[in-house]
């Protein structure tokens, strides 16, 4: 069975080219634009990964890594930003974040936390 | 000199005018009773003087031999007499008057002794006590008629002297207490106006002569205040704008890191999965990345305007008609959605000088704030008023969005403070600020979370505007 992937990012593009590139690794992926929507649909199933922008308007980055834990603590979550603020990164970690990643975000690193975190799970 | 020396010093010169009068007061009335204490020996004199006579007509008319001795008694009686208040009239009634009473007497005295020496009746005797007597008793008269015009005058003048001192004293009270007062309340008045202004934000000086009392300390005091406190605002404005750098920078570099990190995706995709694209693909990821280069050139102008304020343009214009054509531009986005406008537009407002393109980019950045603010089904209502001094016009842009949470209240009109769900570079309401500043005018923001926002815009009314803006024009 295929490891499912969930990105959350307010940027179409970021979740567009991900899917792109992670489709050809063969994850099943799925992206929203934003969190509530995202948060409904994990309330439905559960994603192996969930790469999910920090900020955004309304639900952020780091109460979608809180819900996520709380429903399914094996589930990873990867935290990327266009804010390289080391003090966010300290507490998305401390919130039991898998990895972080700043933009502009290299697809090839991106992938690879994913394959390991993916392993994680097994 | 200080206040607490002028008070004492005012104080001792009442005190010393006071002490003057009561001392012309007493002396009046010392001299006063002097004279009436003669004059009720005078009374008696007189009295005296007239039982003589009286004894003369006994010795005379019916021959008693008695009342010589009778006479001579009260001669001697009344020397004795004028001997004992010798002290106490020769002061008033001088020396030589009191002689002239003593020698009538001694003259008198000696004409009756005379006679009673042969009890001689005859006619020359008696003409010469008589003449003797006469005389006594015309000094004596004389003397106490003249005390009483003294004692009368004395009583008129310190009546004067009393009423005019009184008034002396009292038109001198009146200038000190007012020079006094001037002295006092002049520079507590200064002081108010000073307190009143630096409470206005003005921080002015008293630059007048310090005066070199307890107000001049006060006043150097509050001096030093307003200085202090000026420079204490430049700090806060000089931290306030490194403040709104910070934010300014933060801001710039996430709005332009989403679109950098879209650009370097797009382009990492196509590097990787060149083989695998289509090439309908291929065009679109260029195209997505020209839209993205597009989003980051108006990134960069808006902060170019945003650090360059244009100088205004400055033409005479309708503001209402500008708020309606600007209203047609945004009406597309306000059908999509179902948005409803309601015009309130004061009619026979003045002609503003203003710059139209800049004034109609404030207005649609207002309109697609409030656009933005309101999900579907809202109302927009704007209005437009002269206010009552007739020197402002004010247009009110309302909306019945969710409002705006008073925590972000101070920060709406940040550069790159955005509170809406998507797009948007956060700085349409920074811009639309400074574009009002710059036409000497000020916006101001209300809003209830769930009920709406409203922005206040307030426009100048100058008839010299054109006037200076040609000067301005003619700079360039």
């Amino acid at each position: 069975m295929s490891k499912r992937i969930m990105i959350i990012d307010d940027e179409k593009i970021v979740g567009d080219m991900a899917k792109i590139s992670l489709e050809e690794e063969g994850y099943e992926v799925e992206t929203f634009l934003n969190a509530e929507p995202a948060l409904k649909r994990l309330r439905e199933t559960q994603f192996d990964v969930v790469v999910t922008d920090l900020k955004m308007k309304g639900i952020d980055g780091l109460e979608v890594l809180r819900t996520v834990k709380k429903l399914y603590p094996d589930t990873k979550v990867i935290m990327i930003t266009a804010f390289a603020d080391l003090d966010v990164a300290i507490d998305a970690i401390k919130g039991d974040v898998f990895d972080f990643f700043p933009k502009p975000v290299r697809i090839k690193e991106l992938k690879e936390s994913i394959s390991k975190a993916v392993a994680g799970t097994e | 000199m200080k206040i607490e020396r002028k008070i004492i010093l005012s104080n001792a010169v009442y005190l010393v005018l006071i002490l003057i009068i009561g001392g012309f007061a007493i002396q009046s009335l010392n001299s006063v009773s002097d004279r009436q204490r003669f004059l009720e020996i005078a009374d008696d004199l007189n009295t005296s003087f007239l039982t003589m006579r009286l004894s003369e007509k006994n010795y005379f008319l019916f021959n008693d031999n008695a009342a010589l001795r009778d006479i001579q008694n009260s001669i001697s009686q009344t020397s004795d007499a004028l001997d004992s208040v010798q002290g106490d009239i020769v002061p008033v009634i001088g020396d030589r008057s009191y002689q002239d009473l003593r020698s009538g007497l001694n003259d008198y005295s000696a004409a009756v002794n005379q006679a009673a020496v042969n009890n001689a009746r005859d006619q020359q005797t008696a003409d010469s006590i008589r003449e003797k007597g006469r005389k006594l008793e015309a000094t004596s008269n004389e003397i106490t008629r003249l005390e009483r015009t003294r004692v009368s005058e004395i009583i008129t003048r310190s009546k004067w002297l009393l009423f005019l001192s009184f008034f002396a004293v009292l038109v001198a009270a009146l200038i000190a207490s007012r020079s006094f007062s001037r002295k006092i309340l002049g520079p507590i008045k200064q002081i108010e106006r000073l307190a009143r202004s630096i409470s206005a934000g003005n921080f002015k000086k008293i630059e007048t002569p310090m005066p070199k009392d307890e107000f001049g300390q006060v006043i150097n005091a509050i001096n030093s205040m307003s200085e202090e406190l000026e420079q204490r605002e430049e700090e806060l404005i000089q931290s306030k704008k490194l403040a709104s750098i910070g934010v300014l920078v933060a801001g710039v570099a996430h709005e332009l890191n989403n679109p950098v990190n879209n650009i370097s995706m797009i382009a990492q995709t196509y590097d990787d999965m060149y083989e695998k694209l289509s090439v309908e693909q291929r065009i679109e990821f260029m195209r997505r990345i020209d839209q993205e280069s597009e989003r980051i050139k108006q990134i960069v102008n808006s902060l170019l305007d945003f650090a360059r304020p244009k100088e205004p343009k400055l033409r005479e214009i309708d503001i209402n008609s500008l708020i309606l054509k600007s209203l047609v531009l945004v009406q597309n986005t306000l059908n999509v959605s179902s948005i409803e406008t309601r015009l309130d537009l004061a009619e026979n407002l003045p002609p503003l000088f203003v710059d139209e393109n800049q004034i109609q980019q404030v207005f649609v950045n207002l309109f697609l704030n409030a656009a933005q603010a309101m999900a579907i089904e809202g109302r927009l209502f704007v209005s437009s008023r002269l206010t009552e001094k007739e020197d402002v016009v004010e247009i009110a842009i309302r909306d019945t969005g969710k409002g705006i949470p008073p925590e972000y209240l101070p920060h709406v009109f940040d550069p790159f403070f955005s509170t809406k769900e998507e797009g948007g570079t956060g700085l349409g309401l920074s811009v639309s600020y400074s574009i009002i500043k710059n036409h000497d005018g000020h916006v101001r923001v209300e809003s209830r979370p769930g009920i709406g926002t409203t922005f206040t815009i307030q426009l100048p009314v100058t008839q010299t505007r054109k006037e200076t803006n040609e000067q301005t024009d003619h700079d360039h």
